[in-house]
C-alpha cells in the first residue's frame, strides 16, 4: 500500500535557509547542507528545495548544493526557483535532482514540461501552484513569481493543462496561510485533489501534527509539504509519524 | 570495481555516494570497453524506456551490455535501468528492449484513486529469498516514482512485489541480474543496504 | 482526554509513542522483546572482545563521557570493576551542576582512580543558544545535549582514543531506535541529528544567532560534530553499555550507592523520596521538567512511574496518586532562569506556548509551586548588570515575534 508523504520545504536565500510569512519577511532556518542531513537522519519522505533570490535565479546557483547534499541525503529530492527552460531541468536532474518544480514557466510555456517530461518522464516534472485567496469573494487565484504577478487563469484548467502538457504531480501552495501556522487551506488542497488526476502535494500552514491530520483525512491528498512547522516546533518526521499512525494514516516503515 | 552506467539520464550522483558512502570504489562507465574492469555494475536511470534504449545503442552498449551479462557478473537496473531489461517497452511507441529477462513494460492501469505515476514509499514484499535482500526486514517501504511497471513473463523472476491498486513486479531477477523499480539511492538506509548488498553480491542466487 | 499506554500510562504526546492493538506502547514492546528475545550472554561477549580490541592499543583504552547522574556513573564503575579499563573521564559542565553531583563525581573519582577531564564552554554564549533553542524547539538545553555528545568525540580525536562508552541505550526511553531490530545502537552523527541536537547543528545556529549577538564562529566548536572522515580514520566505535548489559536502573543505583558511596538528591517537583536518584546532576531540571508539562501535559514523576510499571515495581494507583500529587508545580528555578535569559514569565509563557505538542492544550493559570530543593540559595545567580542577553547594536531580536 502507499504511504502518505511528509515533505520538507526548505527555500535557498543565498549560502542560507530561510522561512518566510505569506511569501515575505525571511528569518534564518539553517545550513543547506546540515539541514538536509538532519532530514536524512529523521527519515523525511521527502525535500523540496527551492531558489527564492530574486538576484541569482540561474539553475547554477543549486550545483554546488546538491553534490554536498548528495553526499548526506539518500532522498529524493525536488529543486526548483527559476527553472524556465529544458537546460535547466537537466542540469538539475543531471547534478542530483529527482523532479524539477516548475512554476512561473508552466503559464507561459507548457511545451517546456512536454520537453522535459519526454526525457526524464512525466514523474520527473512537479508543476508548483501558489494560490492567495481574493479578499472580497475567497475566490481562489493563482499568482506567479513568487507571489507578485496575478494569473487569471482559473485553477483547475491551469492543473489540467499542465497535466495534459506532461506534469505528473503538482504541488500547491496557499501564500495566505504560509508561516502562519494555523493549517493548512483544506478547501484548495480538495479542489486540486479533484481537478489533478496525478497525485498532489499540499502546503502552506503546517502548525501541528494535527492539522496534517485534519488535511489528510479531509482530502485524501498524497503529500502535505511543511515549512514552518518543522523549523519552528518541536517537531519532526519521527514524531509526526508516531502521532499520525496513533491516528490510523500510513508511513513508511524503515 | 563497482561500474554505474551513465546514459545521461538522471542524476549518477546519488547512486555514486550511495556505493562509495558504504565504502566501495564507484566508477562512472560510459565507453563499452570499460566493462572489462567492472565486476558489479548498476544501470541506473529516469526517464523514458524509449529514450534509455536509444541512448544505449548510441552508446554501442547493447551487445557489450549482453556480453557483460553472459560473463556471469552481477548487474542491477534501477527504475528505467530495470525496464530496458525486458524484451518490449510501450512508453511512446513501442520499442525493443535488451530482453534480458522476458516481458513487457507497459503502463500502470489507471484505477482510481490510485494515481499514476506511482509516487512516495511502498511496500516491497519478497516472494522469494535473495542475496540482494539480505538483512532487509519484510515489507519495508522504498521510494517508487514511475508510470510504468515491468510484466516479467516468468513468474519465475518476480523476486518482490508490491501492491498499488494491483500488484506489480517491484523487483525481478533472473541468475546474475536484478532490477530494482524503485530508487534505492532514494530510500534511505534500507535503500543504501540493498546496494550494499548488490556490491557484495557474486551473482549466484 | 490524551491517550495513554495501558501499561504505563506515558500519553500520546510522548515523543516516538505509538499505540498497538491492545493500547500498549512502543517502548513497553522494545522492553519486552528487549527482557524475552535479546541474548544477553551473547552481548557480553561482544563486549569484552570490543574492550580487548582496544586495550592498551592508545593512551587511554576509552573514553567515558560522565554526567555523574546515575547512568553514567554506573558505566564507568561497571567499565572498571569488570574489565579493569584504563579510561578518560570527559566531563561537559553545562553551566548548572550541584554541589551534590560534584561531590559525588569527586567520591566516585577517588574511589574508581581515574583520569577526568573536564570542560566549560562559554556562559555567554550559552545564554543566547538556550534563548534560541527554548524559542525554537521549546526546549533551552540544546547546548548540554550537542556538548554532551559532541565534546567527547574532539576529545576522542585529539587524544586519539577511538572506543567511546555511553550509558542507557535511547532505546529504554523512545523509539527513534528499537530494541527490536536487534542491532547495536551506535551513538554517531546520524543518532546526533536524527534526536540529540533537536534537528539543529551548530552550522545552523550560528545563521540563527548571528543577526543580533556578537561572538566567534570558534565558539561554537564543542557543540559541533566532528567530521564523520576524522573519526573514521581514527577507527571509532561510539556504543552504550546498555547494548551489552541489559538496564536495569533501580538496581544499578543500588550498586552504585553501595560501592560508590553515591547519593541521590532532591529535584524540584519530584517526590524526594520516592525518586532520589533520577536527574540530579542539574539545577536546572525542575525548568526542563516544567516546559515539559507545559508542552506535553506529562512530566519527569509521570515518566519515573512508567519506568516502574513497565518493571512491575508499582500498582496503578499508586503512581497515578504521585503523578497527581506532585506533577505539574512550578519550579522555584524559574526565577533564575527568567533572569538568565533577561524575559518576563508572560513572555516565556507565549515562547513556550508555540511549542506546546497537540492534542494537549495547556491551562497555565493556578499552577502551584514546587518546594525549593536544599541547595537552591547555591544555585548561581547574576548580578543585575549581567542579566538577560545583550543585543547587537540596531539589531532586532526576531527570534521571538513582539506582535
Amino acid at each position: 500500500m502507499l504511504k502518505k508523504r511528509i515533505i520538507a520545504i526548505q527555500l535557498l536565500l543565498g549560502e542560507r535557509l530561510v522561512k518566510t510569512r505569506e511569501f515575505g519577511g525571511y528569518r534564518d532556518v539553517g545550513d543547506p547542507v546540515k539541514s538536509a542531513a538532519v532530514y536524512n537522519s529523521q527519515h523525511l519522505d521527502e525535500l523540496i528545495l527551492l531558489n527564492i533570490d530574486r538576484d541569482r535565479r540561474s539553475a547554477d546557483v543549486f550545483a554546488d548544493w546538491l553534490k554536498e547534499i548528495s553526499k548526506v541525503c539518500f532522498m529524493p529530492l525536488s529543486i526548483g526557483g527559476g527553472i524556465t527552460g529544458f537546460d535547466d531541468a537537466a542540469f538539475l536532474i543531471k547534478n542530483g535532482a529527482d523532479k524539477v518544480v516548475v512554476n512561473s514557466a508552466a503559464y507561459r510555456d507548457k511545451k517546456l514540461l512536454g520537453e522535459i517530461a519526454n526525457r526524464f518522464g512525466s514523474q520527473a516534472v512537479v508543476v508548483g501552484i501558489d494560490v492567495k485567496r481574493d479578499p472580497s469573494d475567497g475566490r481562489i487565484r493563482l499568482y506567479s513569481d513568487c507571489g507578485r504577478s496575478a494569473e487569471p487563469v482559473a485553477l483547475a484548467d491551469h492543473i489540467r493543462s499542465c497535466v495534459d502538457a506532461g506534469a505528473g504531480e503538482i504541488f500547491v501552495q496557499s501564500i495566505d496561510n504560509d508561516g502562519v501556522m494555523k493549517g493548512f487551506d483544506i478547501p484548495l488542497i480538495a479542489e486540486t485533489q479533484a481537478a489533478a488526476a496525478v497525485p498532489v502535494i499540499g502546503a502552506g500552514g503546517s502548525g501541528t501534527y494535527e492539522m496534517l491530520r485534519e488535511a489528510f483525512v479531509a482530502t485524501d491528498v498524497s503529500a502535505l509539504a511543511c515549512g514552518s512547522m518543522f523549523n519552528f516546533t518541536d517537531s519532526q518526521w519521527m514524531r509526526a509519524k508516531a502521532h499520525l499512525t496513533n491516528y490510523g494514516l500510513p508511513f513508511k516503515a524503515v | 570495481m563497482i561500474g554505474i552506467l551513465d546514459i545521461g539520464m538522471g542524476n549518477l550522483g546519488s547512486v555514486w555516494n550511495a556505493t562509495y558512502e558504504s565504502g566501495f570504489d564507484p566508477e562512472i562507465v560510459i565507453d563499452p570497453d570499460d566493462l572489462d574492469q567492472i565486476d558489479h555494475l548498476i544501470l541506473p536511470g529516469v526517464g523514458h524506456f524509449a529514450t534509455a534504449m536509444e541512448k544505449l545503442c548510441e552508446m554501442g552498449m547493447v551487445s557489450p551490455l549482453r556480453s557483460y551479462v553472459e560473463s556471469g557478473r552481477p548487474l542491477l537496473g534501477l527504475c528505467v535501468g530495470m525496464q530496458v531489461l525486458a524484451t518490449e517497452g510501450t512508453e511512446g511507441a513501442r520499442t525493443p528492449g535488451l530482453d534480458i529477462i522476458a516481458g513487457t513494460v507497459d503502463r500502470l492501469p489507471v484505477n482510481p484513486p490510485f494515481r499514476v505515476p506511482h509516487i512516495g514509499w511502498n511496500a516491497v514484499s519478497a516472494v522469494r529469498d535473495h542475496p540482494v535482500l539480505e538483512r532487509i526486514k519484510p515489507e519495508r517501504d522504498f521510494y517508487f516514482v514511475h508510470s510504468y511497471a515491468f510484466r516479467p513473463v516468468d513468474e519465475a523472476n518476480i523476486v518482490a512485489r508490491t501492491e498499488y491498486g494491483a500488484p506489480f513486479a517491484s523487483i525481478v531477477g533472473r541468475a546474475n541480474v536484478l532490477g530494482c523499480q524503485f530508487h534505492p539511492e532514494k530510500s534511505q538506509a534500507n535503500g543504501l543496504r540493498i546496494l550494499e548488498n548488490f556490491c557484495r553480491w557474486d551473482g549466484v542466487c | 482526554m490524551l491517550k495513554k499506554c495501558s501499561q504505563c500510562g506515558l500519553p500520546e504526546t510522548y515523543e516516538t509513542i505509538e499505540f498497538d492493538g491492545q493500547g500498549v506502547c512502543n517502548i513497553c514492546n522494545q522492553k519486552s522483546y528487549r527482557d524475552g528475545a535479546i541474548d544477553w550472554d551473547a552481548r557480553y561477549a561482544i563486549l569484552a572482545d570490543l574492550i580487548e580490541q582496544y586495550r592498551g592499543k592508545h593512551d587511554y583504552d576509552c573514553i567515558v563521557p560522565f554526567s555523574g547522574g546515575k547512568d553514567s556513573t554506573y558505566t564507568l564503575w561497571r567499565l572498571v570493576t569488570d574489565f579493569k579499563i584504563k579510561p578518560l573521564v570527559v566531563q561537559f559542565d553545562h553551566g548548572f551542576m550541584r554541589r551534590g553531583l560534584r561531590e559525588n563525581n569527586l567520591r566516585t573519582f577517588k574511589k574508581l582512580g581515574v583520569d577526568v577531564l573536564s570542560f566549560t564552554p562559554n556562559w555567554k554564549l550559552v545564554k543566547r543558544l538556550m534563548l534560541e533553542a527554548l524559542v525554537r524547539k521549546g526546549d533551552f538545553c540544546w547546548h548540554c545535549h550537542t556538548g554532551i555528545f559532541s565534546y567527547p568525540m574532539h576529545v576522542a580525536l585529539r587524544y586519539e582514543v577511538p572506543l567511546v562508552f555511553w550509558g542507557e541505550p535511547s532505546s529504554e526511553y523512545t523509539a527513534y531506535y528499537d530494541y527490536r531490530d536487534d542491532e547495536i545502537e551506535e551513538v554517531d552523527e546520524e543518532r546526533f541529528n536524527r534526536f540529540v541536537n533537536l534537528g539543529i547543528t551548530a552550522e545552523d545556529m550560528a545563521g540563527m544567532i548571528d543577526a543580533d549577538f556578537e561572538f566567534d564562529r570558534r565558539d561554537l566548536a564543542p557543540f559541533t560534530y566532528p567530521p564523520l572522515r576524522s573519526l573514521k580514520r581514527l577507527g571509532y566505535r561510539s556504543v552504550c553499555l546498555g547494548s551489552f548489559i541489559p538496564w536495569d536502573v533501580r538496581k544499578q543505583v543500588g550498586i552504585i550507592e553501595r560501592e560508590l558511596g553515591w547519593k541521590g538528591d532532591q529535584v524540584e517537583g519530584m517526590p524526594w523520596d520516592a525518586y532520589p536518584y533520577e536527574k540530579i546532576e542539574c539545577f536546572m531540571q525542575g525548568m526542563r521538567d516544567y516546559i515539559k508539562y507545559m508542552k506535553r501535559g506529562y512530566s519527569r514523576v509521570s515518566q519515573m512511574v512508567a519506568l516502574d510499571l513497565r518493571n512491575g515495581r508499582i500498582e496503578k494507583e499508586a503512581a497515578d496518586r504521585l503523578v497527581e500529587q506532585f506533577e505539574g508545580r512550578k519550579p522555584p528555578s524559574l526565577e533564575i532562569f527568567l533572569e538568565y535569559l533577561g524575559l518576563t514569565e508572560d513572555e516565556f509563557n507565549s515562547i513556550v506556548m508555540k511549542t506546546v505538542v497537540p492534542p494537549h492544550a495547556p491551562d497555565l493559570a493556578s499552577l502551584e509551586v514546587a518546594p525549593r530543593t536544599w541547595d537552591f540559595d547555591q544555585w548561581y545567580r547574576e548580578a543585575p548588570e549581567d542579566r538577560g542577553i545583550p543585543c547587537k547594536p540596531g539589531a532586532c531580536r526576531t527570534c521571538f515575534d513582539c506582535a
